[in-house]
């Protein structure tokens, strides 16, 4: 899902900039207090985790390749902000290291998989364990259908993207039903490994899947 | 087991480096024997857009490549690079927040 430079004209990519700038510099303000050491080392592990784990491409029949996004997993685990400062930074190491994901659509990639990604992981997460209680059940429904929610409406917003960008007309009509349908497809596998991840995590470190962050979010 | 432990958590280091080391045989074998197309790509083609990466590339390590190493290798080799900014970052950052916080009296 990472859009490279080209595929955006330059109204799309520096709209996309300014969303992504804007809404980093929100959620810095809402959250910077609750910062703590505890928190930035398992954003950073999770940030190494989810950067090997995007390399891991797996080829499926008709000729269709996916692999793992992971910013549900951010979000359900890190909470909105640090969800979000997770993968900007592995979208930004992939892009400056190893130009995965071009520069001038390096916003559209932050809006699209650092926030629509992790927000609606986190809040559809939020929502189920909200309604039928933080146990096993719906923790796995939770971040099953966060993450595939997550990338479905990823795919849209990339979708539009790109369907606004052609510099003749638009493809929305042809480029969101693609990205939508497909990622309908490949958000089963993401919501697999997202619930799999939270419920394997919430028996091995129970503060993990509601850290300090995200506890006080749902209070609020 | 605590959160700020995890840096320091075998399991989670053990886990990342079975996924760096099997990294190649999904990220360049398969890859190069079905060849990658993600739905992007299929969307991309259908609206005229051409990807201009190669044209306007700044490093050296373009698509997870080292110069001078097999495809294979410099798969890991790029990924090991990779995790290493990663945890530097993360690393000054930590560092960063508890010296805040020592300033303001809170830790």
């Amino acid at each position: 899902m990472h859009i490279p430079d080209g595929f955006l004209d330059t109204v799309t990519a520096s709209v996309t900039y300014v969303i992504a700038v804007g809404c980093g510099i929100l959620l810095w303000r809402k959250f910077k207090r609750s910062l703590g050491a505890e928190e930035i080392s398992l954003l950073t592990v999770l940030s190494a985790a989810i950067f090997v784990a995007q390399m891991l491409n797996w080829p499926l029949p008709g000729g269709t390749s996916l692999h793992f996004v992971g910013g549900a997993l951010a979000g359900v685990l890190l909470g909105p902000f640090l969800g979000f400062a997770s993968m900007t930074l592995v979208l930004v190491v992939q892009c400056l290291l190893f130009h995965d994901g071009g520069i001038t659509t390096l916003g559209a990639n932050v809006l699209n998989m650092a926030l629509v990604d992790v927000l609606v992981g986190y809040a559809v997460f939020k929502l189920v364990i909200g309604l039928a209680g933080n146990r096993r059940g719906p923790r796995m429904v939770g971040a099953f259908l966060g993450a595939w929610l997550g990338i479905v409406l990823a795919g849209l917003a990339c979708g539009l993207e790109i369907g606004l960008s052609p510099s003749f007309g638009f493809y929305v009509d042809v480029t969101v039903p693609v990205m939508v349908s497909w990622h309908a497809l490949l958000g089963v596998v993401e919501g697999v490994i997202t619930a799999l991840v939270v419920e394997y995590l919430h028996v091995r470190l129970p503060l993990a899947v509601l850290p300090p962050i995200s506890r006080e979010v749902v209070e609020r | 087991m605590r959160a700020s432990n995890l840096f320091k958590s075998k399991r989670a280091w053990i886990a990342i480096t079975v996924m760096l080391i099997l990294s190649p045989v999904f990220g360049v074998i398969l890859a190069d024997m079905v060849g990658y197309h993600e739905p992007l790509d299929l969307a991309a083609e259908i609206a005229g857009l051409r990807d201009v990466s190669e044209e306007v590339n700044w490093t050296p390590f373009f698509d997870y490549s080292v110069p001078g190493l097999p495809a294979e290798v410099g798969y890991v080799v790029a990924g090991a690079l990779g995790i290493a900014v990663i945890v530097a970052v993360g690393y000054v950052v930590m560092r960063l927040v508890e010296r805040r916080r020592e300033d303001v009296g809170l830790a």
